[in-house]
């Protein structure tokens, strides 16, 4: 009855909006293969869930609903970009709201595997040229002429032949009562006026004057503010609190026991609630906690890779992939070489801290915060608490940063059970200490690499992975290969090596751990690349031309020209090490080419990078260049100077002091070049990090001669 | 009571002197264009002017900013039109824009005592600045293009 | 027999130095006049070079433009530079993250109401100095921002910002003496003649 009672109440507030505005959005029904695109009077008829994605008001302003999360990635000018061509309005009159947690409303809304565009730009281009049609239907039904004789302009539909036109405000009670067309006339990519063009974002002016609002921005009346003093250690017990002083601190308001779902499993902890964030944080000084952690392994990061080297010489791995027969050749080849990578764990550490704000009224709860997946939270929040989906109301603020983990479950969850403890609503801070030691982390893989050349030409590669498994984390499927072994690895290298195998060699260690921006590809794509550098030096070949043998595809081939063309790859001089790699992740390629020398100081330095993107189809150039910029950026802390260790369990690095961050004075410089074609849209937030670090050493390596096989490296002590 | 001046506004604070003034500018007056970051003064993300100084709120007891004033990225221009923000906003600098403001409030000060910024005085001026996203080269680029909007009699 | 005339040589050479301070007004002294001892005056400066080469003192006396940190003594992160007046430049004044004191913590910035390098006109470097040179550059008032021995002896027993290093903040190990000690040693040094220990010391 209650669930009733809510979808009564959405009703009505749709048919207020029915019948004036013109709304328009999709219904994605739970078993039917696709979304339905329907209209608010549809919605109200058919006794849909709905929310429109678009909705054009009488006064001709376009209210868009963006369902992803704003993370930097541009989502924010990218989608109504989208919207603003097919529906013939200009940017200035689209207002963007952030979408409520909702897959029967928006689909998939995970902010994450680079699918903010390519997941969604089909739709958004049917959605609005549809709206754009009915406009044009109802301002020929008005004028009493074809409607092939009009045309829509700048929120306007023009009758061609007198040039007489009318406001897009003017048409929508009248095209709201029409049934969208089924099929609409979408335009050629050479047709485009804002699309492929780097308009300026439109989330920048409120990024430069204070007035977005992140997770920690966000503030609601009688708010409190708490901090959790959590287990440093996954999986070990409270055994005991002191609150006694805390409770003194001025303004501290309750101390209380709190437990967080991290994965499968819990992490302990005593929150702090307090009327300010500084006093809730003092409070938790003063707390004193005894941890039970009896039973739990107590690892160091030298044991972690002391495993994977093991496990790599003596073990056998899971199939990923298999073609030929790479161990045959390889156990025969006189030419060949077998060597180890290795990658670091890496913190995400978004410059905005975790944060979450909970609001638990009895049958209802409300969140707010900066969240990659609104959707999953509300699936989450819903199936932990028992309360029905529509009455857990989740809303994304801007994030600072996200970089996959923000799409995690946890600090939402904690959030909530602290609200329903205290009754009232509540934004749980993490401070940097929290964030950056309790993970989870991007695991740390190590890789081996084996290999042959004969006559000049490679006769069969071995990749073996030991590392973390994300997904054990979820579910068993231990005797499967991690389904990631490949990622990075171009495609088109398996039509060019005829034998060729990927294994993945089980690890399980009890360290939380959680896609970090470009998953596995960040790490992958170090090993793989580095050994294709590798494997040309072996064939005496440049490593260009080395790759141009085995990535035959067409847009491989033509993106190998273009590096080699914006690097002056042909042109390279005495004294300059140019390295090159190219990965390819979430349908997206990109090359990268990397020039060191060494200066007076005696230091290497990254002269330029020059980055090529095929993403296929795509909307801004601009926001795709500073992807592909931060990624390098991202892809060089990682490579040359944070890592995170741990000893005896616990996390080394508490603080941007000791898990140091990319500065503007080790900012190289980039160039970022996109190929144009007509494919289907990439991905564009992940892509361009994978490729850099290999890249960078093999630079290096042209230059020194010294092959770095272990991340991080020292960049000056090269 | 504390009495500080914040973008032009007097304030008397109740709160314990210790208390940083970035928690004070956020909790206690609403101003959350100023962000925390670190709270060790690595990341440059709280940057406010303490009598024109860039100082590191996370970092500042309230108690050294009494009868003192404090402008905020709220209070860096009128209009979002300090040639920083206006060459900001035309070089698409900010990604995620957390560290934005902290980064305007070190660059308005670099600006200010350096009308015409070579790229070794960015370094200088902006080393203490954190950005994740890695906006770094669009920074860069971007001072330098306030700088010329400054000079070329740029509305401040 | 080339050893000896270069070590009498250094010998000649300090003792002229020592001597060119022998025109300070006495009333400005704050330590004894002892006799001359060569021998002495430097064993006690090489206690005194063993504090100023301490990362506590050292640190903030670098070679180079940029302060340095920890007990490693790496280039202060963030690129800050000395400026004019030793106090950085820009926004990456030194005061705005060093307070007037110690912030409670590991890691947090450490502060005194002075903060800062030596400024840009007097150096005062420490770093990669021996201690002949350092005693030299010590006593020499276009080097050591203009001080007699006495104000010297004053500034390392009674500076506030030197004073610092006694009291450094959490986690930051200490000079190898105690402040008293130190004061003594450089009174010491001082009074038997203000004698640099030989070129080769370390």
């Amino acid at each position: 009855m209650e669930t009733n009672t809510v979808s009564r109440r959405n009703f009505l507030k749709v048919s207020s909006l029915a019948g004036t505005a013109l709304c328009l959005g999709f219904y994605f029904p739970a078993n039917a293969k696709k979304e339905q695109l329907i209209s608010a009077i549809a919605a109200e008829q058919s006794a849909f869930e709905f929310n429109a994605w678009i909705r054009i008001d009488t006064n001709g302003k376009v209210m868009l609903t963006d369902h992803r999360a704003e993370m930097g990635q541009g989502s924010y000018q990218s989608v109504p970009q989208i919207i603003a061509e097919e529906l013939e309005v200009d940017m200035k009159d689209i207002n963007v709201i952030f979408a409520q947690g909702d897959q029967t409303k928006y689909g998939s809304q995970i902010t994450g595997g680079s699918s903010t565009i390519r997941g969604s730009y089909k739709k958004l281009l049917k959605l609005s040229a549809t709206a754009r049609e009915m406009l044009i239907t109802a301002a020929a039904n008005q004028w009493n002429v074809p409607a092939s004789d009009c045309y829509a302009e700048s929120g306007h539909v023009i009758y061609k032949p007198s040039g007489k036109k009318l406001n897009y405000g003017e048409l929508v009670t009248a095209a709201s009562k029409f049934t969208p067309p089924q099929e609409v006339k979408l335009k050629k990519t050479s047709e485009y006026k804002l699309i492929r063009k780097p308009l300026q974002r439109i989330d920048t002016p409120m990024k430069t004057n204070g007035e977005a609002i992140f997770g920690l921005d966000k503030r609601l009346p009688g708010m409190l503010f708490a901090v959790v003093e959590r287990n440093p250690r996954l999986r070990g017990k409270l055994k005991s609190f002191d609150d006694s002083a805390a409770l003194k601190v001025p303004g501290v308001k309750q101390v209380f026991k709190v437990q967080m779902i991290v994965f499968n499993t819990t992490r302990d902890g005593v929150v702090v609630v307090a009327d300010s964030t500084w006093a809730a944080m003092q409070g938790r000084k003063a707390l004193s906690v005894e941890w039970d952690d009896s039973g739990f392994d107590h690892v160091n990061t030298e044991d972690i890779y002391n495993a994977h080297q093991e496990l790599l010489k003596t073990k056998d791995g899971l199939s990923f992939k298999k073609q030929g027969e790479p161990e045959e050749i390889l156990a025969k080849a006189g030419k060949k070489i077998d060597v180890i990578y290795q990658t670091p764990y890496q913190s995400h550490s978004a410059m905005e801290p975790l944060n979450c704000i909970a609001h638990y009224q009895n049958e209802k709860i409300e969140i707010w915060g900066p969240i990659q997946a609104p959707d999953w939270v509300q699936g989450d929040i819903s199936d932990k608490f028992k309360i029905p989906k529509e009455k857990v109301i989740v809303n994304m603020t801007f994030l600072g940063g996200g970089f996959g983990r923000k799409a995690f479950l946890d600090y939402t969850h904690e959030a909530v059970a602290i609200s329903k403890q205290i009754g009232k609503p509540v934004q749980v801070v993490w401070t940097r200490e929290d964030d950056l030691t309790q993970g989870p982390y991007r695991a740390g893989i190590s890789y081996r690499g084996e290999g042959s050349i004969e006559n000049g030409e490679i006769s069969a590669v071995k990749f073996k992975m030991a590392g973390q498994n994300i997904d054990h984390w979820n579910g068993p499927a231990r005797d499967k290969a991690n389904g990631s072994t490949g990622e990075g690895f171009l495609t088109p290298y398996f039509d060019g090596i005829k034998n060729i195998s990927f294994e993945d060699v089980p690890y399980e260690m009890p360290l939380p751990n959680m896609w970090w921006r470009s998953v596995y590809a960040s790490t992958n794509g170090f090993a793989y690349e580095s050994f294709m550098n590798e494997m040309a030096v072996l064939a005496g070949q440049d490593q260009l031309d080395f790759r141009r043998k085995y990535l035959k595809d067409e847009r491989c081939q033509a993106l190998i020209d273009k590096m080699e063309q914006v690097s002056g790859w042909k042109n390279r001089r005495k004294n300059e090490g140019f390295g090159v790699a190219i990965t390819e992740c979430f349908e997206t390629t990109v090359g990268q080419i990397v020039k060191v020398s060494r200066h007076s100081d005696g230091k290497i330095k990254i002269d330029q990078v020059w980055a090529v993107m095929d993403c296929g189809w795509y909307v801004n150039p601009d926001i795709i260049k500073a992807q592909v910029e931060g990624s390098i950026v991202m892809a060089l802390g990682a490579a040359t100077i944070h890592e995170i260790t741990f000893k005896d369990g616990l996390v080394e690095q508490k603080n941007f002091y000791a898990y140091l961050m990319p500065r503007m004075t080790d900012m190289p410089p980039v160039e970022v070049h996109i190929m144009e074609n007509t494919s289907d849209a990439g991905g564009v937030g992940e892509p361009g990090l994978p490729p850099f670090a290999p890249a960078l050493t093999d630079a290096i390596y042209d230059l020194t001669g010294n092959r770095i096989m272990k991340l991080p490296f020292n960049l000056n002590a090269v | 009571m504390i009495n500080i001046t914040v973008n032009g506004q007097r304030h008397d604070i109740d709160a314990d002197p210790n208390m940083p003034l970035l928690w004070v500018i956020r909790d206690i007056l609403g101003l959350t264009g100023t962000k925390y970051g670190c709270g060790v003064a690595q990341c440059g993300a709280c940057t406010v002017h303490l009598n024109g100084e860039a100082v590191r709120s996370c970092v500042t007891k309230i108690n050294r900013a009494a009868g003192q004033s404090i402008v905020t990225i709220e209070g860096l221009s009128l209009n979002n039109n300090h040639p920083l923000q206006l060459a900001w906003n035309e070089m698409n600098v900010p990604q995620c824009g957390y560290c934005q403001s902290g980064q305007l409030m070190s660059a308005a000060v670099l600006l200010r005592e350096n009308s015409s910024p070579t790229d070794q005085d960015i370094d200088d001026a902006m080393a203490g600045n954190i950005c994740r996203c890695g906006t770094y080269q669009r920074i860069r680029a971007a001072i330098h293009k306030a700088a010329a909007m400054q000079t070329g009699g740029a509305k401040i | 027999m080339k050893k000896l005339i270069i070590i009498s040589g250094i010998i000649l050479i300090t003792g002229i130095i020592t001597l060119s301070f022998k025109t300070e007004p006495a009333k400005a002294t704050n330590y004894p006049i002892l006799p001359k001892d060569s021998v002495g005056s430097a064993k006690a400066f090489m206690s005194v070079y063993r504090v100023l080469m301490s990362p506590r003192c050292m640190n903030c006396h670098p070679s180079g433009d940029a302060p340095l940190q920890g007990d490693d003594s790496h280039i202060h992160t963030m690129n800050v530079k000395r400026g004019i007046d030793g106090k950085g430049i820009y926004s990456e004044r030194c005061s705005n993250c060093h307070q007037a004191e110690n912030i409670a913590g590991l890691h947090m910035p450490p502060g005194n109401p002075k903060w800062g390098l030596p400024p840009a006109n007097m150096h005062m470097v420490f770093q990669g100095r021996t201690p002949h040179q350092l005693a030299l550059q010590l006593l020499d008032p276009k080097q050591n921002g203009g001080r007699t021995k006495a104000q010297l002896i004053d500034h390392m027993a009674n500076d506030d910002l030197v004073g610092w290093a006694w009291h450094p903040g959490d986690g930051r190990t200490l000079p190898p003496m105690t402040r008293p000690a130190f004061a003594a040693q450089v009174r010491l040094w001082i009074a038997k003649g203000a004698y640099a220990p030989s070129a080769k010391a370390k």
